[in-house]
């Protein structure tokens, strides 16, 4: 299907330059782009663009045609990675979140051992059950695209995209603490079902509504075999920037467990203070930096923290520090103290509640009886920045939220029980219905309400509150 | 303190207070007698049982362990959760045990059921409005004393409201609940998804429901609230008969359900034209063809030709409000005016309401005088119990 994806693309543009009709980016390329930095690139004698107002820019809503894979309905694209798309999806029997992981069968060809990793990703993560783990739901197969759907929990953000919203690309300690207390339970359950993940760091470690992190990619994961003397290991593939001594060095074997303290160890240096213990221009200077083990801690991390990164970051994998020792590490059981302030996971498409994406389209699916039926809707480049910017107020396409603010300042406390409350006064009736004639700018809501009230078949006895 | 505190008839088989009902955890001291009914879907069933040694009456509650899977973190959760607690209007857990593959758990007999029950058998068109002022007042209490202690409901309803002998209304259902505080911490807002909710859903207020950022608290179970005072005013579970999708997006948008009576019902309104604003709110929103799909109730006239009290539809819509902020509190409604209701009618008490059902204890003892307990559990496999809900 080729309206997938719920971005919007331009149709219209003002002067007869080509803006930007590209179909698979659309308009994202423009959401990236700062105008400033845009302008201060380029040589300023030469413009290529004339100055462009944002309201005369227009675009055409895309439609939200609702999609289902098996009981679960799609939503908009979460994340993107080499083997395929991951998007949010609503499970319509118990109306929860969950995310997809799409695989594509052609893609996967592509990657070194790609349909190996998936297939191995499925068999570990099916028996895997933890609190810190990711779990995979569902597995779905559509034979005729060549695609397979991982349906996974619902997670809103990882800890890299935070780490990135950040100045200062680090966490508060305490905070930082938390989520290295979570990462090491559930590191501790996968070693203790002889799982070594292989690929720790801040882009695989994500957090679901509630903040509990989740140990995510098993893409590279290596389960020991059950008859196993301890935990050697022949191959790595994770991130170079988190692979310990042993790897960079080019051992033939190795003790598996380490490699997932030491990444832990890297992942710990990183959200703490910002920087990666070892870089390098290119891996093999990485990895010459790497094999050599020397690094320096920052100043400002003092001392339980420091010994700790220290026991993880050992050089020599026998003296690297084991779960039991950084279970019972100072650092550990200490709470640092909650000083500075959070930093939140930051808004996906302006959103900063990360509402479901699923709704549009099932407010389409439910309520638009003939597609056809909608004219497009229109708006401009001006009004989609001041939704982005502003608390999205539009995020469904519908204006549930006036008549409550109506409620609101009409009743002032809760403790007080108004004759009319609740029931449409003639202000909320007002703008309920003479959407129609107002402005250009809020054709596309009224025209959405208007379409959606009268066609709905089944209607609950119900009212507007 | 009992839940029987309020008996005056004092029957001789009910507990004057469960400190002194020790109850024994081993099996054979319970006799079942016959089923009441099922909750949890298929894994629980709630049995009328006796425990021999006292003679007394009891609910006894089997989960088949083999059956439960998901639900079998939620029963433990019940169980230690509901033990913690001691309000007149929670339900109370006498005893529990493991009997071969099942975990039972004894309660007091509610001899009247769960209000699904009663609407289900006896009320098809809803309590009387009087009834259910009393009934919410009792669940007002027991929110007000869950919210205090921490926790969210989180799954408010007619199945798991149980009213005893005396009329009085407990709460049940806490394997839903979940805690507010973490880490010693008060939380403003949770943001966890009721594993195993779907048979729920319904009663979920939309900021549950929307499962983003913002998280929701235990205003979430004044909505709810909201819903089971809609079904029980109307006899049916509001969005019954939508799939959970519409259900959804309907919350959403600001839809909530209504009390039907010939102030929200379309049919008076068209030709009465009384209240415009109301008649226009209810077009708007559909009530018209759910009256029709759901046309026998109505037609017969008793919900749309009814009247109920402005207090009773102001008290529905306080706690249907989209924005959770703006409902009040338990303990704020509990002084609603419509609570004021019965004591200003006069209005008898919830038992003599309820006629002419007929509570379970009152046959159990009858019987139990002839000594034919048999008699009593074939006459009730008679009574169509198949399809009542005991959720507790």
């Amino acid at each position: 299907m080729g309206s997938e994806r719920a971005e919007e693309h331009i149709v219209l543009a003002y002067s007869d330059e080509e803006v930007l009709d590209d179909e698979e980016g659309g308009s994202r390329i423009f959401d990236d782009l700062e105008p400033a930095s845009w302008i201060n690139d380029e040589d300023t004698d030469v413009p290529i663009f004339h100055r462009v107002d944002s309201d005369q820019i227009i675009y055409e809503a895309k439609k939200k045609r609702c999609k289902m894979i098996g009981k679960y309905v799609m939503g908009d694209l979460l994340g993107e990675g080499s083997y395929g798309k991951v998007k949010e999806v609503l499970d319509s029997e118990t109306l929860c979140r969950r995310a997809v992981k799409i695989l594509k069968k052609r893609k996967l060809r592509r990657i070194p051992n790609g349909e190996q990793n998936v297939q191995r990703e499925i068999t570990l993560l099916k028996k895997l059950r933890h609190r810190n783990v990711i779990g995979l739901l569902d597995v779905l197969v559509n034979d005729e695209k060549e695609k397979m759907y991982l349906v996974m929990e619902f997670c809103v953000g990882g800890l890299q995209d935070m780490l990135e919203s950040t100045p200062q690309k680090r966490f508060p300690l305490w905070q930082a603490h938390g989520y290295f207390c979570q990462l090491m339970d559930g590191l501790q359950y996968l070693h203790s079902q002889r799982i070594i993940h292989k690929d720790i760091k801040p882009g695989n470690l994500l957090l679901t509504l509630s903040g509990i992190l989740k140990i995510s990619d098993l893409g590279v994961a290596e389960a020991l075999d059950f008859f196993a003397e301890d935990d050697t290991c022949f191959t790595g593939q994770g991130s170079p920037a988190f692979q310990p001594p042993e790897i960079a060095n080019g051992h033939e074997k190795f003790l598996g467990f380490k490699v997932d303290i030491w990444s832990s160890g890297v992942t710990l240096y990183n959200i703490t203070t910002g920087l990666y213990p070892f870089e390098g221009d290119n891996i093999f200077r990485l990895f010459e930096n790497i094999a050599k083990g020397e690094y320096t801690i920052p100043d400002e991390i003092e001392n339980p923290l420091r010994d700790l990164l220290h026991g993880m970051l050992q050089k020599d994998a026998v003296k690297r520090f084991t779960l039991q020792q950084i279970r019972q590490h100072p650092w550990f059981w200490r709470k640092p103290p909650q000083t500075l302030e959070q930093v939140p996971v930051p808004p996906l498409r302006g959103d900063e509640l990360h509402n479901m994406t699923v709704l549009p389209y099932l407010m389409d699916y439910h309520y638009v009886e003939d597609p056809t039926s909608v004219q497009p809707q229109y708006y401009t480049e001006h009004e989609r920045n001041a939704w982005a910017e502003g608390q999205n107020p539009e995020r469904y396409g519908f204006e549930w939220q006036e008549p409550v603010n109506n409620i609101r300042s009409k009743e002032g406390s809760p403790k007080k029980y108004p004759d009319e409350m609740g029931y449409g006064s003639p202000d909320t009736h007002q703008t309920e219905e003479s959407g129609e004639s107002t402005s250009d700018s809020s054709k596309r809501k009224s025209k959405r309400k208007t379409t959606s009230c009268i066609s709905v078949k089944k209607f609950p006895p119900c009212k507007q509150s | 303190m009992s839940l029987t505190q309020h008996s005056s008839s004092s029957p001789p088989s009910t507990c004057q207070n469960d400190v002194d009902c020790a109850f024994g955890s081993e099996p054979d001291s319970y006799q079942t007698m016959s089923v009441l009914g099922q909750c949890c879907g298929d894994v629980g069933q709630v049995y009328l049982a006796i425990y021999k040694p006292l003679d007394t009456p009891i609910a006894l509650k089997k989960f088949n362990m083999d059956k439960a899977k998901d639900e079998l973190e939620n029963i433990q959760n019940e169980i230690i959760l509901t033990r913690q607690l001691r309000h007149p209007n929670v339900v109370v857990i006498n005893a529990a045990f493991v009997m071969e593959s099942h975990v039972c758990v004894v309660s007091p007999l509610m001899a009247f059921g769960s209000c699904r029950d009663l609407l289900n058998r006896h009320f098809s068109d809803g309590l009387p409005e009087l009834a259910i002022a009393y009934i919410l007042k009792d669940i007002l209490y027991a929110l007000d004393y869950i919210h205090k202690k921490g926790y969210i409901h989180r799954a408010v309803r007619a199945s798991h409201i149980l009213i005893n002998e005396n009329g009085q209304a407990v709460l049940s259902g806490l394997r839903y609940a979940c805690r507010v505080v973490k880490n010693g911490r008060w939380q403003r807002n949770v943001h966890s998804f009721p594993p195993t909710t779907a048979r729920n859903l319904n009663w979920l207020s939309p900021e549950l429901l929307e499962q983003n950022l913002q998280g929701y608290n235990e205003k979430s179970d004044m909505y709810s609230l909201g819903v089971t005072a809609c079904e029980l005013a109307n006899g049916m579970a509001p969005f019954q008969d939508h799939p959970p999708t519409l259900m959804l997006t309907e919350k959403v948008r600001g839809f909530a359900p209504v009390l039907l009576d010939c102030t929200t019902c379309p049919q008076y309104a068209d030709t009465g034209q009384q209240n415009p604003n109301t008649a226009f709110t209810q077009a708007d929103s559909g009530v018209g063809d759910s009256v029709e799909s759901n046309g026998n109730s109505l037609e017969g006239g008793t919900l749309a030709t009814r009247r109920l009290t402005d207090h009773f539809h102001r008290f529905s819509e306080l706690c249907l409000q989209r924005d959770p902020e703006n409902r009040p509190t338990a303990g704020q409604l509990i002084l609603h005016s419509f609570f004021k209701l019965p004591r200003r009618m006069n209005a008898p008490p919830l038992p003599q309401l309820l006629h002419p059902v007929i509570p379970l204890t009152k046959e159990v003892i009858d019987c139990q005088n002839n000594q034919d307990y048999y008699a009593v559990a074939d006459r009730l496999s008679d009574l169509e119990i198949n399809s009542c809900e005991w959720d507790f």
